[in-house]
């Protein structure tokens, strides 16, 4: 019996996936409360993007249940689909800009094409995001026009705009130089300064542990521990956890 | 060696024979130019009529080709499998048989058939059209697969139905990734427009071959006909090569 935790803006219960034979999420839960932000870290290949796609049915869970708002997804009906994805923000590794379109049509079309906005409107609020992100003045720049840092800020922008309950983001800084990882890590600052609900898969384990309410170390398609930054990074239960954040700390010298 | 020496000389001799007839050859066409030059005159208002008909053919078969070649595409590439097998199997039979089959089967054949009475313009157009169409499947379902997967699924992560992530991501992005192939398939249908004069469609072929038969002046009037096709193709490709430029995606080289 799954008790509704009436505060919680996404919850996630029992998540199973195989690809082929290898069984990637074993049976995975977590909740996130609204204005809370909650970080995955652990090992690649561990599930931490298979989780995040699976959370908005990217990639369909073979099994599990995810609740929005108190509300159980069906993701076999397409409306409903739909409908959810709109309010979950996801941001990707490598940002998947739409290439054919500049930063401003970028963050305009979910509004135009699915929230059926009316174009100057939709205009107008995508040039608010873009400023937001900081890009006001790369608007009309093609994706191939822009640095990494840049698309992924364009990439927020588009998130945002669409009024998101809560954004995934998959590892956010993995896919930037060293020099860019600063202004994308200062944009998801503030959006947790402006209140946003968030889980986050990252390796950047200085940045995580300034942000999160609570991280979640996870390997193996299991979650292994969770709880506040402090604890896990300095006093985790498991030896596993303590292994591999003392490990990633050593080598990210923190950021 | 000596052996090797005699069937040196004896090729040697044999390329002066050659060159001897090469030179009556010459003569021969410099000696008849005057006539081929008016006889080319004379049929190229006719010729060049012929001309407008090809055009036709082949922008009536791109435009069909293109109508049908992107749902086949995207049938293709996201279809249930039921779908692919059977649109697997249009293409496989539109790339299999030969232009000229198609051509009689189709004419002479089904519409007949189905009593369907089309001049041989339109069904010569609507064969190449449908022939194009399996084409053009490939070329666009090339496209689509070389895009990045990231680009459906961001689509899809902002809430849009995979039709309009279809409509508004994948194809225009896949449509442009296309023109280069797709001005290789207008040259082809060019040139298979040619095959189009056996059901007496009054192309540039039909026209050189009507005049060739008459007046006998079958190298100028053969030659000339080449020389249109030739111009076609160089204008279509350009034309193709601009539109190629024009929506070129600013910040990717070529």
């Amino acid at each position: 019996m799954a008790i509704i935790d009436s505060s919680s803006v996404l919850k996630v219960e029992n998540l199973r996936k195989s690809f082929g034979d290898k069984e990637i999420l074993k049976g995975l839960s977590l909740s996130v409360r609204k204005g809370e932000v909650k970080v995955i870290i652990g090992p690649s290949g561990g599930g931490k993007s298979t989780l995040l796609q699976c959370i908005n049915f990217l990639v369909v869970p073979d099994e599990g249940e995810v609740w929005l708002e108190g509300k159980k997804i069906s993701h076999g009906k397409k409306r409903e689909l739909y409908a959810y994805r709109q309010q979950v923000g996801m941001i990707f590794q490598d940002f998947n800009l739409f290439d054919h379109l500049n930063a401003l049509e970028n963050v305009q079309i979910g509004l135009v094409r699915v929230k059926k906005c009316d174009k100057a409107e939709a205009r107008a609020r995508a040039l608010a995001e873009l400023q937001r992100v900081g890009l006001a003045e790369h608007v009309l720049q093609y994706p191939a026009q822009l640095s990494g840092g840049q698309k992924q800020r364009v990439s927020i922008a588009r998130a945002l705009a669409m009024d998101p309950k809560v954004m995934l983001l998959d590892e956010p800084t993995s896919a930037l130089d060293p020099e860019l990882i600063g202004e994308v890590h200062a944009v998801i600052k503030d959006l947790v300064a402006n209140g946003m609900t968030m889980l986050m898969a990252t390796h950047q384990i200085g940045f995580a542990s300034a942000l999160a309410d609570e991280i979640i170390f996870m390997e193996d398609g299991y979650i292994v521990e969770q709880g506040p930054p402090a604890k896990i990074l300095l006093q985790a239960e498991c030896a596993r956890t303590r292994e591999f954040c003392a490990k990633i700390t050593k080598i990210s010298g923190d950021s | 060696m000596n052996q090797a020496i005699i069937s040196f000389v004896r090729r040697a001799r044999i390329g002066r024979n050659n060159d001897r007839h090469l030179g009556d050859l010459l003569g021969k066409v410099f000696h008849n130019m005057p006539e081929g030059l008016i006889a080319i005159a004379n049929a190229l208002p006719y010729m060049l009529k012929g001309s407008l008909v090809t055009v036709g053919v082949v922008i009536g078969a791109m435009g069909l080709g293109l109508i049908l070649g992107i749902p086949l595409a995207v049938g293709l590439m996201f279809g249930p499998g039921w779908l692919r097998r059977i649109l697997s199997l249009y293409v496989w039979f539109f790339r299999g048989v030969p232009l000229l089959v198609l051509l009689f089967l189709f004419y002479f054949g089904l519409f007949a058939l189905m009593e369907i009475n089309l001049s041989a313009f339109s069904a010569g157009t609507i064969v190449l059209g449908l022939i194009s169409s399996a084409y053009q499947s490939q070329i666009f379902r090339g496209a689509i697969s070389s895009l990045p997967q990231g680009q459906l699924k961001a689509a899809r992560a902002l809430g849009m139905s995979d039709s309009k992530a279809i409509v508004y991501i994948i194809l225009p992005q896949a449509l442009r990734l296309s023109i280069p192939a797709w001005s290789n398939e207008y040259s082809i249908i060019l040139k298979d427009s040619a095959v189009t004069y056996a059901l007496g469609v009054a192309e540039i072929m039909a026209r050189a071959h009507f005049v060739a038969s008459r007046t006998y002046q079958h190298l100028p009037l053969y030659l000339a006909a080449g020389l249109i096709y030739l111009v076609l193709t160089y204008m279509g490709t350009r034309l193709l090569r601009l539109l190629e430029d024009k929506v070129r995606i600013p910040g990717y080289s070529h």
